[in-house]
């Protein structure tokens, strides 16, 4: 899968688990915060975005400082995915 | 038991059209599945976006009845928050226990864990209303609400002058099959309307959130005085008559006194036998239903307050939500309320007009 595709699955899977709404994914930058400004997600948001990494990913990540890193933004995301299906 | 207490204000979202709508022009709102769910409100404005987009059926009504019961009673912080309900977040437990198995116990979503808790509505409203005082649930089947009520009466004669008390509870498709096995519900469909008339095994279930703002002084334009209850479990016939005469004793009350009987009949051949009693205890007075309107649930006592406390309030009745034919008294005083739970738990309440 390419990242371009990757991040689309991504935003579609984020707005069903996170119930966003009247957000679609054409809505979510790539780029921009998905913590505090962009979509204003809460620390509940972002347990919730971890089960969405191991649910659908299977990746587990343990250490929540690298978790807060992964979790700045969907390019962030779609990075670390396809970082780890390679490994 | 005997005491005194003033509804300050209240709100309820229940199948009716209850919700900040003028209940006596409202029409009845009826079904012929079994289950009569409640009317949803608009929750945008009521409850915050990021929140409400977390919530399940149980906890946004909650919260809903709730904020608009302390706005229209004009008490932001009360001094206790206290709740009752039979089930809690049913949808959200449901999701839990799914993912559990789904997911092979791994990978669990915390949010329905968090929300499938008992507690969730009590926590969802002090942190909406920054309230860090006496917060409690109360679960106990069919008496949660009435033990929520017992313990607000407690903390408003230990001083507290205004107390939050509610009671909710949800209806899901799978709860509704699962008691369908158990036989809570009737096997043949029927509508609601005619429920008191369709007399078989079973009944049809219901949902809502009811909320009250109680105060221990009568404040200004209060709806009722809730003046006693009385709890009883699995009460042999003799013990119900009995218990009957006693809190009828302790008000000082002739049955001639009570203007109505607010009773929860609800249609189920098993259990209508205490009705009756009840109501033949009490010749003379008029008595209606209000399962007809709000289905059967844990807390569904509530919204028989709720009635009856409006009615009290307006000194009528909703006619038009009761059966062509219905004896209307004509002063609204006194009414004493009665609801049984399965032939368990048996509660009655007496609620006078505030003088």
């Amino acid at each position: 899968m390419t990242i371009e595709a990757l991040k689309q699955q991504l935003k579609e899977q984020i707005i069903e688990a996170l119930n966003l709404q009247d957000t679609r994914p054409a809505d979510i930058d790539d780029n921009a915060p998905l913590f505090g400004e962009g979509l204003g997600l809460d620390s509940i948001d972002s347990l919730e975005l971890m089960v969405l990494l191991e649910r659908n990913y299977q990746i587990k990540v343990e250490d929540p400082r690298e978790g807060r890193k992964i979790l700045q933004s969907v390019q962030s995301m779609a990075e670390f995915i396809l970082a780890q299906q390679l490994a | 038991m005997k005491f005194q207490c003033y509804i300050q204000s209240s709100c309820a979202i229940s199948p009716q059209h209850t919700f900040q709508q003028d209940i006596f022009s409202e029409a009845l709102q009826t079904t012929d599945t079994n289950m009569l769910q409640a009317w949803q409100p608009s929750y945008a404005g009521l409850i915050p976006p990021n929140s409400l987009r977390r919530m399940s059926k149980a906890l946004k009504m909650g919260l809903a009845a709730a904020s608009q019961c302390l706005a229209e009673g004009g008490i932001a912080n009360p001094g206790a928050i206290i709740t009752g309900t039979g089930k809690g977040s049913l949808q959200d437990m449901e999701k839990f226990i799914k993912d559990i198995q789904t997911y092979h116990e791994t990978a669990l979503n915390p949010t329905q864990f968090i929300q499938s808790t008992f507690n969730a509505v009590n926590g969802l409203i002090a942190l909406q209303q920054q309230n860090t005082q006496y917060n409690n649930t109360f679960v106990h089947r069919g008496l949660s609400f009435e033990s929520a009520l017992l313990d607000a009466l407690l903390q408003l004669s230990a001083g507290k002058h205004h107390v939050l008390l509610g009671g909710f509870d949800e209806v899901t498709p799978d709860q509704f099959q699962i008691k369908s096995h158990s036989g809570w519900w009737k096997q043949e469909k029927i509508h609601s309307a005619a429920l008191l008339q369709h007399l078989s095994p079973g009944t049809i279930a219901g949902e809502g959130a009811v909320f009250f703002l109680l105060a221990n002084q009568p404040g200004d334009h209060p709806a009722a005085s809730i003046e006693g209850m009385k709890l009883l479990h699995k009460p042999s016939s003799h013990k119900l008559d009995t218990a009957l005469q006693q809190f009828l004793d302790e008000h000082a009350l002739q049955p001639g006194h009570i203007d109505l009987l607010m009773s929860g009949r609800n249609g189920d051949s098993n259990y209508q036998h205490f009705y009756d009693q009840v109501a033949q205890a009490l010749p003379g007075i008029p008595e209606v239903s209000f399962k007809p309107l709000c289905g059967e649930y844990d807390t569904a006592h509530a919204f028989g307050l709720w009635l009856a406390a409006q009615m009290i309030k307006a000194g009528k009745a909703p006619q038009q939500w009761f059966p062509a034919g219905t004896v209307f008294p004509k002063a609204y005083r006194t009414v004493l309320l009665y609801n049984q739970y399965y032939g368990e738990q048996h509660a009655f309440i007496l609620l006078k007009k505030a003088l």
